[in-house]
C-alpha cells in the first residue's frame, strides 16, 4: 500500500516537474527570441542613424570642402580686373587644377555662361536658381552635353560676364560617379546601400540596381513584387516625414526578406539621403544566435530533466529499499514475537510440570505424615522437581542478563582439570540414571591452568553434556574431548578444542541452523517428551562468544550430534610445581589409543618410565613376561571398562597371579563409588578419575604410592595457630561469638569496633602485625567497602592482607561488590569455625 | 525453663546454635546477652527521627545477630525489614517494622524467663 502511495507520488512528481521544467524553458526561449527581435530592431535603428549620419556627414563635408573650393577660385583667381578675358582664363586654370569638369557663370535668366567644359543643363532649375538668387550656396544635378549626369556646385558671384550682363553665380560642376564613389554609395562589398532622392520620389543618385525613375515607384514596386500590399503605406509615411523635415526609420517587410530603411535631409540641396540595409545577414548572425541559444535551452531542459530523473530514480530505489528493510524488520520482529511466545507457552508447560510434581507430592506427604518411608520418597521427588524448575528460572533469568547485555565474565585463573573432574563427577550420575557409556578424552595439553570465567566454562561443558544425555536414548554413547594447540593469538595463549558428541537423536539440517537462536526447541514429539526451556545453547553460543570464541555443530539425524567449541585461552602464570616422581616401571592398561599414548608422554615427562597396551589379555601376558625376568612392574594403571576382560576381573587375575601386592589402579570416567566396593575386593587399591591431566597422574600417584597427601591438605590446623586477626564489627554480641569461636582456632583477634577503627588499627601498626582482617559491612562511621579500599590505597608493605568479608547479606552482587572493594573473599553469616578456618588457609601467607 | 525451652519459646533453632558454638554454655551466655544489645533500641530510635539509613543498618544488625544466635523467626523479619528498607524507606517496611517489634517483644520475653530461671 504504502509502496503504491510512493510510486504514485513519485511519478506525478516526475510528471509535473518535467512539464514545469519545459514549459519554463520554452517560456525562457521565446521571451528571449521577442527581446532579441525588439534588440535587432533596435540595433539597426542605432546603427542606420549612425550610419545615415556618417554619409550625410561625409557628403555635407565634401560638398562643403568642393564649394569651398569654388569660392577660392573666386578669391585667388577672381580679381575683377578689366581684362575678363585673363580672370575667366585663371577661374578656368583653377577650377581644371582642382579636377572640376566644367565651369560657367549663371545669369540672372539661367542662362550659362561656359569657362570650360561642355555645356550645363540643370534637371530641376527652379529652386537652384531660388536658392542662388538668395545668395545660398546650392547644389543641384544635371547634364551635359554628351547626357553625362553630373553634380553642379553653385557659388552666388556678381561679376560681369563677357556680353557685360551681371552673373548671378560661379557654376562648377563635377560627374555623379564622383559623388557616389566619394560617398561610397555604389560599394557592392558593404551590406548598405544608398540613394539619394528627392521630395517626390525621383533619384538624384542611385546606386546598386535601382533601376526605377522614382524610389516611390521602387517601393512599391519590390513590395508588390514579394506580394505585400503596404507599400503605398510606406511611400505615404516617408513623404509625410520629408514634408515635416523629420528622420524616417522604418523596417520593411518586403516577402520574408527585411530591410531597414533610414530617410534624411542632405545639407545645401533639396536631397534626401535614403540608406537600406538588408536584415538579412544581421538576421542571419542573430537567427544563429537563436538558433544556438534554443539549442543550448533544450540540451540544458534536458540536463536538468535527466539529472531530475536520476535523483528520482534514486530516490525510488532507496525508499524500495528501505520499505523492504521495514519489512524485513517487521517480518523479523513479528517471528520474534512468535518465538517469545511459543517459548512463553512452552515454558509454562515446562515449569507447570514440575510444579504440579511439587504441588501434589505436597500434598500426598501431607496425607501420609505419619508414613516415614512415604514422606522421605515424596520429599525426595520434590527436591528433585524443585531442582529443574530452579534450573529453567536459571536459564531464563541467564538469557535475560544477556539479552540485556548484563553478563560479564569474571576471568579468573581456571584448572581445567578441576573443570573437568567437577563436570565429570556433576554427569555421572545423569549417564548412569540413563546406562549410557560416556568417555572423556583429553590429549596434548599444554597448559592446564589457563585464565577463563569458570562458572562460564563450566556452564558451557554442563550445557552441552546435559544436552547431550538428554537427546540420547538409553545404551547411548556419549564424549567428552579435550585437547590444545598453539593459538593464532600469540605464545600466551593456548587454543583448547573442547569436542561433546553423542550417537543420539540428531537434528534436522534446517533446525541445525537456528540451534543457537533464543527460545528454540525443535519440534517434534520425541522433543516434547524433553524438558527445557530451549536456551541453553543460545546461552552456550553466547558465553563462546563472549569469550571470543567459536562453536559449531555437526548433526545428523537419527546419528547424533557433535558439538565442537574453540576457545583461545591465555595461559595462566602461575608457579607449576616441579612434577618430577620416581622412575617407576609401570603398565597402562586402556582401550582408547590416544589416552594411552598421551598418558604415557606425561608419565614419561614426570620421570616415570611407563607401557601401555589396549586389553586385558595383553596386560596379563606382559606382566607375565616382566614377572618371569624379576622386572615386576610397580604400578598398574587399568581401564574399568575393556573389551573382553574388564579392568577388575584383570586386577583380580594379576593380583592372583603374582601373589604380590602391587599398586593396581583403576581409571574410569564413571563413579568410583559404585564400583568401589568390587574394586577393592578384585584387589584394586584406588581409583584416578579420568581425564588424566598431568596434575591428576601427578598427585594421584604420589598419593597412591605414600609419598605424600594431596596439596591442599598438606596445610594442618597448625597454620592458624597464632595467628593474628583483625576484626571489624559493629555488634558487640557478634563480636564476642566471633572472639569465642575463633578462639578455638588459636587465632588472636582484635576488635575493631567500625571500619574507621580498623583502618586506624591497621595503619598504626607494625607491617606484617595483622595476618587476616575479617570485615564487616554495614558499620556505622566507615561501612566495610570503604575501609577495604582505604586498607588497600596505603602505602606499606602489607596493604594486600587478606581481607574477608562477613556480612550478612549473600546475593551474588553483595560478593561481587565486596570483591570490587578490593576484599578477597566472602562468607556469609552466621559465623561458622569451618568455614572461617578453611578461608584463612587458603588467603593468609 | 531451660535453654532448649528459650528455643523453643523464641522460636529458634537450637540445634543448629549448638552445633556452631559447640556448647550450650556459650549458647546462654549469647543469648542472655542479646538482652543488652542495643540494635534494637537503635531501630527503634532511628526509625523514630526518620533515619532510615541507619534503620537499614540497625536491622541489619540485628538479622546478623540472629543468624550468629539461630533466632529463626526474629531473623526471618528483620531480613524482609532489611529488603525493605534497603533503598530507604518503602511502603511494605511498615507491616514488616510492627512484626519484627512483635519478635522482638517474643524472643526478648523468651530470654527474660531465661533469665530469671538462671538468675542471671
Amino acid at each position: 500500500m504504502m509502496r503504491d502511495k510512493i510510486t504514485r507520488f513519485l511519478s506525478v512528481s516526475v510528471a509535473g516537474l518535467t512539464i514545469l521544467c519545459a514549459a519554463v524553458f520554452i517560456f525562457l526561449a521565446h521571451y528571449m527570441n521577442r527581446t532579441s527581435a525588439q534588440t535587432i530592431h533596435d540595433v539597426g535603428t542605432i546603427y542606420m542613424t549612425g550610419m545615415n549620419e556618417r554619409i550625410s556627414m561625409h557628403f555635407h563635408t565634401t560638398i562643403e570642402q568642393r564649394l569651398s573650393q569654388v569660392e577660392n577660385l573666386l578669391e585667388f583667381y577672381g580679381e575683377d580686373t578689366e581684362d575678363k578675358g585673363a580672370v575667366n582664363d585663371r577661374l578656368a586654370y583653377g577650377a581644371k587644377a582642382r579636377g572640376f569638369e566644367s565651369l560657367a557663370f549663371c545669369s540672372d535668366d539661367g542662362q550659362f555662361k561656359m569657362l570650360y567644359g561642355k555645356a550645363i543643363k540643370i534637371t530641376d532649375p527652379e529652386p537652384f536658381m531660388r536658392s542662388l538668387g538668395a545668395q545660398e550656396k546650392k547644389v543641384a544635378v544635371g547634364t551635359d552635353a554628351d547626357g553625362k549626369n553630373m553634380v553642379y556646385l553653385g557659388i552666388p558671384a556678381g561679376y560681369v560676364m563677357s556680353d557685360g550682363e551681371m552673373s548671378r553665380a560661379l557654376v562648377a560642376g563635377l560627374p555623379v560617379d564622383y559623388i557616389s564613389e566619394m560617398l561610397a554609395l555604389d560599394k557592392s562589398n558593404t551590406l548598405v546601400y544608398s540613394h539619394i532622392i528627392r521630395k517626390d520620389g525621383s533619384f538624384v543618385i542611385r546606386s546598386g540596381e535601382a533601376f526605377r525613375q522614382s524610389y516611390f515607384q521602387r517601393i512599391k514596386a519590390i513590395v508588390e513584387e514579394a506580394g505585400g500590399s503596404n507599400g503605398d503605406m510606406y511611400v505615404e509615411e516617408l513623404s509625410a516625414a520629408m514634408a515635416a523635415d523629420q528622420d524616417y526609420s522604418q523596417v520593411l517587410a518586403i516577402g520574408g526578406e527585411r530591410r531597414h530603411l533610414y530617410c534624411a535631409k542632405l545639407p545645401y540641396s533639396e536631397w534626401y539621403l535614403v540608406t537600406i540595409m538588408p536584415y538579412d545577414t544581421l538576421n542571419d548572425t542573430v537567427g544563429r544566435l537563436n538558433r544556438q541559444w534554443g539549442v543550448m535551452v533544450f540540451v540544458s531542459c534536458g540536463i536538468v530533466l535527466l539529472s531530475l530523473l536520476a535523483v528520482f530514480v534514486r530516490y525510488f530505489k532507496m525508499t524500495r529499499m528501505q520499505l523492504k528493510e521495514v519489512e524485513q524488520a517487521r517480518h523479523e520482529a513479528v517471528e520474534a514475537n512468535k518465538a517469545k511466545s511459543e517459548f512463553l507457552s512452552n515454558m509454562s508447560h515446562d515449569i507447570r510440570t514440575p510444579m504440579n510434581a511439587i504441588v501434589g507430592m505436597t500434598a500426598i506427604a501431607i496425607a501420609n505424615a505419619d508414613n516415614q518411608a512415604q514422606v522421605h520418597n515424596c520429599l525426595r521427588k520434590i527436591a528433585m522437581s524443585s531442582k529443574h524448575l530452579l534450573g529453567l528460572i536459571n536459564d531464563v533469568l541467564d538469557m535475560s542478563k544477556i539479552e540485556s547485555g548484563k553478563m560479564t565474565l569474571n576471568m579468573d585463573q581456571v584448572s581445567l582439570r578441576e573443570a573437568m573432574d567437577g563436570i565429570v563427577s556433576i554427569v555421572q550420575p545423569q549417564v548412569k540414571a540413563k546406562s549410557q557409556s560416556f568417555d572423556v578424552r583429553i590429549h596434548d595439553i599444554s597448559a592446564e591452568n589457563v585464565c577463563c570465567d569458570s562458572v562460564r566454562l563450566n556452564q558451557i561443558l554442563l550445557n552441552l553434556l546435559s544436552n547431550a544425555i538428554k537427546f540420547t536414548p538409553e545404551k547411548g554413547s556419549i564424549s567428552l574431548s579435550l585437547w590444545q594447540e598453539p593459538s593464532p593469538r600469540g605464545s600466551d595463549y593456548t587454543r583448547c578444542h573442547i569436542e561433546v558428541a553423542d550417537n543420539g537423536i540428531g537434528m534436522a539440517p534446517d533446525f541445525k541452523d537456528k540451534i543457537f537462536e533464543s527460545f528454540v526447541r525443535e519440534d517434534r514429539t520425541r522433543v516434547h517428551k524433553t524438558e527445557g526451556t530451549g536456551l541453553g545453547l543460545a546461552i552456550t553460543k553466547y558465553i563462546v562468544d563472549a569469550m571470543e570464541g567459536t562453536i559449531e555443530v555437526e548433526s545428523q539425524q537419527g546419528h547424533g550430534s557433535r558439538f565442537c567449541v574453540i576457545l583461545d585461552l591465555e595461559e595462566a602464570v602461575i608457579q607449576e610445581v616441579d612434577m618430577v616422581l620416581p622412575s617407576w616401571s609401570m603398565l597402562v592398561v586402556d582401550d582408547d589409543h590416544m589416552l594411552c599414548q598421551n598418558a604415557v608422554s606425561i608419565l614419561k615427562s614426570i620421570g616415570v618410565e611407563a607401557e601401555w597396551t589396549m586389553d586385558g589379555e595383553t596386560a596379563l601376558e606382559r606382566i607375565e613376561e616382566r614377572h618371569n625376568k624379576n622386572q615386576d612392574y610397580q604400578i598398574v594403571l587399568i581401564d574399568w571398562k575393556l573389551p573382553g576382560i574388564d579392568g577388575i576381573e584383570t586386577a583380580r587375575r594379576i593380583t592372583k597371579r603374582l601373589k604380590k601386592d602391587i599398586p593396581i589402579i583403576l581409571i574410569s570416567a564413571y563413579d568410583w563409588n559404585d564400583i568401589e566396593e568390587e574394586a577393592r575386593a578384585a584387589g584394586i587399591s584406588g581409583f584416578i578419575s579420568k581425564p588424566l591431566f598431568k596434575s591428576t597422574l601427578f598427585y594421584s600417584l604420589r598419593e597412591y604410592m605414600g609419598m605424600a597427601k594431596r596439596d591442599g591438605e598438606e596445610k594442618s590446623d597448625k597454620e592458624l595457630n597464632g595467628r593474628k586477626i583483625l576484626v571489624a564489627e559493629d555488634n558487640e554480641l557478634n563480636w564476642e561469638i566471633a572472639s569465642e569461636l575463633l578462639s578455638e582456632l588459636g587465632l588472636d583477634l582484635d576488635w575493631a569496633e567500625n571500619g574507621q577503627i580498623c583502618v586506624d588499627k591497621f595503619e598504626s601498626s607494625a607491617p606484617g602485625y595483622y595476618d587476616a582482617v575479617l570485615m564487616d559491612l554495614r558499620m556505622p562511621v566507615m561501612t566495610g567497602y570503604e575501609a577495604a579500599v582505604a586498607i588497600r590505597k596505603m602505602d606499606r608493605p602489607d596493604a594486600d592482607i587478606p581481607i574477608i568479608a562477613m556480612t550478612a547479606d549473600a546475593f551474588a552482587e553483595d560478593i561481587k561488590r565486596c570483591l570490587e572493594h578490593g576484599m578477597n573473599a566472602h562468607m556469609a553469616k552466621p559465623i561458622d569455625v569451618a568455614e572461617t578456618a578453611r578461608m584463612l588457609r587458603k588467603f593468609i601467607r | 525453663m531451660s535453654l532448649v525451652d528459650c528455643y523453643k519459646s523464641l522460636e529458634g533453632d537450637y540445634e543448629d546454635v549448638v552445633g556452631r558454638l559447640r556448647s550450650e554454655r556459650l549458647v546462654q551466655k549469647f543469648v542472655l546477652k542479646f538482652l543488652n544489645d542495643g540494635s534494637y533500641d537503635l531501630l527503634c530510635s532511628s526509625l523514630e527521627a526518620e533515619d532510615y539509613k541507619e534503620a537499614f543498618r540497625a536491622s541489619h544488625t540485628i538479622k546478623g545477630v540472629c543468624q550468629n544466635l539461630s533466632f529463626t523467626k526474629l531473623y526471618h523479619s528483620s531480613h524482609e525489614l532489611t529488603e525493605a528498607l534497603r533503598g530507604g524507606w518503602s511502603p511494605e517496611a511498615a507491616p514488616l517494622v510492627e512484626r519484627v517489634k512483635k519478635d522482638y517483644e517474643q524472643t526478648v520475653a523468651a530470654i527474660r524467663e531465661l533469665q530469671a530461671e538462671v538468675g542471671g
